[in-house]
């Protein structure tokens, strides 16, 4: 087939930063942080921003390798229960077990990335596809972690543990500290190295990525395992920042989280998108969320106003998409 | 090759297109073409990918309208705003993709859209079989019945029920764009047997192939697009390869295929009684260094499967497989490649080219161990890489950050293969190399390969193309169902030859397929 050239001259008009996503979404989140502040004198402080890092935390350590996942054209809903079993069973661990808290942690960590092995290991070995897998396993992992508990909550841990739920460390909550590590580390690993290219292109072409020699199989089974992982230690975080444990903890926390990541421009079809696209997809939700409650938008409205964002950014960013591709592209 | 005499077109012609212009943004993708098609024409469309034989059809058949000019059918100048209004003028067009219904039947999709009634809105499935059968019988196609469900059929036999879909809607002019790019040499003489009789009908045919010898046994004229201006337009009678190939890529192609002798070495392959059921059965092969060995057969006759095998996207079930001299069991496409064997699939599109990234992450992708340290990759290393292959494979891309699946299908195929060449195999396997490529971009794919094999690389090239596989194979192996049946020298291999193994006899080619 004749393929038609493309057309230029979306590109001389605008230099190609500026048509990222990324960059039209960073502008927008600007637009509605000066509003927000404008409107609140409390919303724009160093304080609150801080604050609102540290209530994003948990959702954003999930998000990391949930934009790897997406990028791949996968999916894990499963990350929301992964937090409700890890979290008991810390508690579970370290009060009825009686392991010592840090042991606690190392196996709750541990827990999470099995229940993140066993998603990755059914989707590569049984074809099962990502969405009835990890929604299997949503269901599953919640249902042991209420078994588990017994709707008991564990509360009294020692007063350290809280050091990285609630204290600062250089002035920045501790765990933003953490999320920072976590996203730069992540950033790096996609941008700059072999396994970050393996995955674009499992998500572009998954069976030319295959028929290129490259390990999609390992690839995959590395992402959700991750993605248990880290929702393993963003339940560790959680329950140090609430000082208790109980079953329903991290429950809707998939869809924070998918919704940060594809608001951040990474395309839900894979093969698209960057870390510092969903940071600014964090910061965006999280932002609202709280700008709009200062500003004294009920619950309710934030949801709608959210939800409004997203399918704005969503149509932003396909009319972009539009104008790189042209828009006369035949296959 | 018969050659209808009557090429003069007589009285008013059926189609006329009239100084069709095209303006893509920023691009000029058809520049004033004019042609024109009588009843009982074949009218062959050629050029190379880009050359805007697809913009034009896709004009005529109302997929989009043309910025300047006019379509004219049967004497009256026709709007041809949506693909609806050709078929209401008597236009149908067979696209390469083939667009039928896969889980339905062969009548429901040949009346798609178009079903006979009964009484009070229902379905006539009694009419329907019924024209379908005298469908059938009017081309004189006697293998195919209206019940058979499509996604069991052939690609021969589905481009047929395409062909009957387009004549229950009394199509006029019809529209082939490259129909025999997925056909063996049996379906060809088919679909050819079947233009034949619509020409008799008198049905213009709008052709459009890269194959010269089909416009040369089918066409009555040919009209040559050039970066989107109309070249000339020629009777077949009166002109010969060489001349068309001149006026499509406005130079001269030396040899469609530059067989050079070399020295041929060491096995480098060894296949010894490798199975995979269903279509690999008890192969045993050898490929040496320096050698291009020809795989010959129908389509569905196991050799994409058997290369598939020896690769590891399908693992053998038994057998063995020696890669220099060294007993390897290969369990999939990343071992493979570690063992020095590389794989251009046949379907460019789905399994040999990440169409979305770049042409520098296309080049990059098989070779990612060889530029990257610790995991990570060396962007420049990674330029460099790309540049050159660029460069030696003279790609026509404007940057190496062009999106690599807009880029003509030679072009594509040239970044697959400089992909895996990247990677330095002993043995190269290629799958239908030069499908659905253009002249000039074929040219060099053969140029490409017999330099390679004088470098000492193996070569096993699947192809459904007999003049290829008797132009570039020191060898030709000819499989069916799932069996290699006959092996040639260069010197014992001629068309006739290899079609009889291949076929076994008429009867079963069906079957095969």
């Amino acid at each position: 087939m004749s393929e038609i050239p493309l057309p230029q001259t979306a590109k001389r008009i605008m230099p190609w930063w500026l048509l990222r996503h990324e960059t039209m979404l960073a502008v927008i989140l600007l637009v509605a942080l000066i509003v927000l502040g404008s409107l609140n004198s409390r919303f724009l402080t160093i304080d609150n921003l801080l604050n609102q890092g540290r209530l994003t935390t948990e959702v954003g350590l999930i998000a990391l390798p949930m934009t790897f996942i997406i990028i791949t054209g996968g999916i894990d809903l499963s990350v929301g229960s992964i937090v409700g079993l890890c979290a008991i069973l810390l508690g579970y661990s370290w009060k009825s077990f009686g392991f010592p808290l840090p042991l606690a942690i190392c196996f709750s960590l541990l827990v999470g990335a099995a229940a993140g092995f066993l998603n990755g290991i059914v989707i590569t070995r049984v074809k099962v596809p990502p969405l009835i897998m990890t929604i299997a396993t949503l269901a599953l992992y919640r249902g042991l972690a209420e078994g588990i508990s017994q709707a008991r909550s564990v509360r009294g841990y020692p007063e350290w543990f809280y050091f990285v739920g609630q204290e600062n460390l250089f002035g920045v909550p501790a765990q933003l500290w953490l999320l920072l590590i976590a996203l730069v580390v992540s950033a790096i690993v996609l941008d700059r190295t072999t396994f970050g290219r393996t995955l674009y292109a499992m998500g572009n072409n998954e069976t030319a990525a295959r028929f290129s020699g490259l390990p999609v199989d390992r690839a995959k089974l590395i992402i959700y395992t991750l993605s248990g992982l880290m929702a393993g230690l963003s339940a560790c975080v959680l329950v140090s920042r609430v000082t208790t444990t109980r079953s329903d903890m991290g429950i809707g926390y998939e869809l924070d989280v998918i919704a940060a990541v594809v608001l951040g421009g990474t395309s839900i079809f894979g093969g698209v998108g960057t870390i510092w696209g969903t940071l600014v997809g964090l910061a965006m939700i999280q932002l609202l969320k709280n700008g709009l409650a200062l500003t004294g938008v009920k619950g309710d409205a934030t949801i709608v106003v959210i939800g409004a964002v997203l399918i704005l950014s969503t149509l932003v960013a396909s009319s972009l998409q539009r104008r790189r591709d042209g828009v006369f592209w035949s296959v | 090759m018969t050659r209808d005499p009557r090429s003069e077109t007589s009285g008013a012609p059926l189609l006329t297109v009239r100084a069709i212009e095209k303006f893509f943004p920023g691009v000029r993708a058809l520049s004033g073409v004019s042609f024109d098609a009588a009843r009982g024409e074949v009218h062959a469309l050629l050029g190379e990918n880009g050359a805007g034989k697809s913009t034009l059809i896709k004009i005529v058949s109302g997929v989009f309208p043309p910025d300047r000019g006019e379509v004219v059918v049967d004497g009256k100048p026709v709007d041809l705003a949506r693909p609806d209004d050709a078929r209401r003028a008597g236009i149908a067009t067979i696209y390469q993709e083939l667009l039928l219904f896969p889980e339905l039947t062969v009548a429901e999709n040949i009346f798609m859209g178009h079903a006979p009634r009964a009484g009070l809105g229902r379905l006539d499935w009694r009419a329907m079989r019924e024209r379908t059968k005298a469908l059938l019988a009017s081309l004189e196609i006697h293998d195919l019945e209206a019940e058979r469900i499509v996604g069991s059929l052939s690609i021969g036999n589905r481009q047929r029920v395409e062909i009957l879909r387009a004549l229950s809607q009394d199509a006029r002019i019809l529209i082939m764009d490259e129909p025999t790019a997925a056909l063996t040499e049996y379906d060809v003489t088919r679909l050819f047997d079947i233009v034949r009789k619509l020409k008799a009908r008198g049905v213009a045919v709008i052709y459009i192939s890269h194959r010269l010898d089909e416009i040369f046994a089918i066409a009555d004229r040919v009209t040559v697009l050039r970066d989107g201006a109309h070249v000339a337009t020629k009777h077949v009678s009166e002109t010969d390869a060489t001349e068309l190939v001149q006026l499509m890529v406005g130079r001269r192609i030396e040899s469609l295929f530059p067989k050079i002798t070399v020295p041929i070495g060491k096995p480098v392959l060894e296949v010894k009684d490798l199975e995979r059921r269903p279509l690999t059965k008890t192969i045993s092969l050898t490929v040496r260094a320096g050698e291009i060995v020809g795989l010959s057969g129908l389509v569905g006759s196991g050799r994409s499967e058997l290369a598939q095998t020896i690769f590891g996207v399908t693992p053998a079930d038994s057998g063995q497989i020696r890669i220099a001299d060294q007993q390897v069991d290969i369990r999939s496409p990343a071992q493979a490649r570690s063992l020095g064997v590389a794989y251009v699939p046949e379907d460019r599109g789905t399994q040999g080219l990440v169409r979305p990234m770049t042409v520098r992450e296309n080049f990059s992708l098989a070779a990612l161990g060889k530029i990257a340290f610790g995991g990570f990759i060396d962007r420049g290393a990674e330029r460099k890489l790309a540049s050159d292959g660029v460069r030696r494979f003279a790609v026509k891309a404007s940057s190496l950050e062009q999106i690599a699946g807009k880029l003509s299908g030679g072009n594509q195929q040239k970044i697959v293969l400089g992909k895996w060449l990247a990677n330095g195999p002993k043995l190269l396997i290629l799958d239908e190399p030069t499908r659905g490529i253009d002249v000039g971009a074929k040219a060099e794919i053969h140029r490409l390969m017999g330099e390679l094999a004088a470098q000492g690389l193996a070569i096993l090239m699947i192809s459904s193309e007999l003049p290829e596989v008797l132009g570039m194979s020191d060898r030709v192996l000819v499989m069916r169902e799932g069996r290699i049946v006959a092996e040639f020298s260069r010197e014992e291999a001629t068309q006739e030859s290899i079609g009889a193994a291949m076929m076994g006899s008429h009867d079963n080619a069906e079957k095969a397929a």
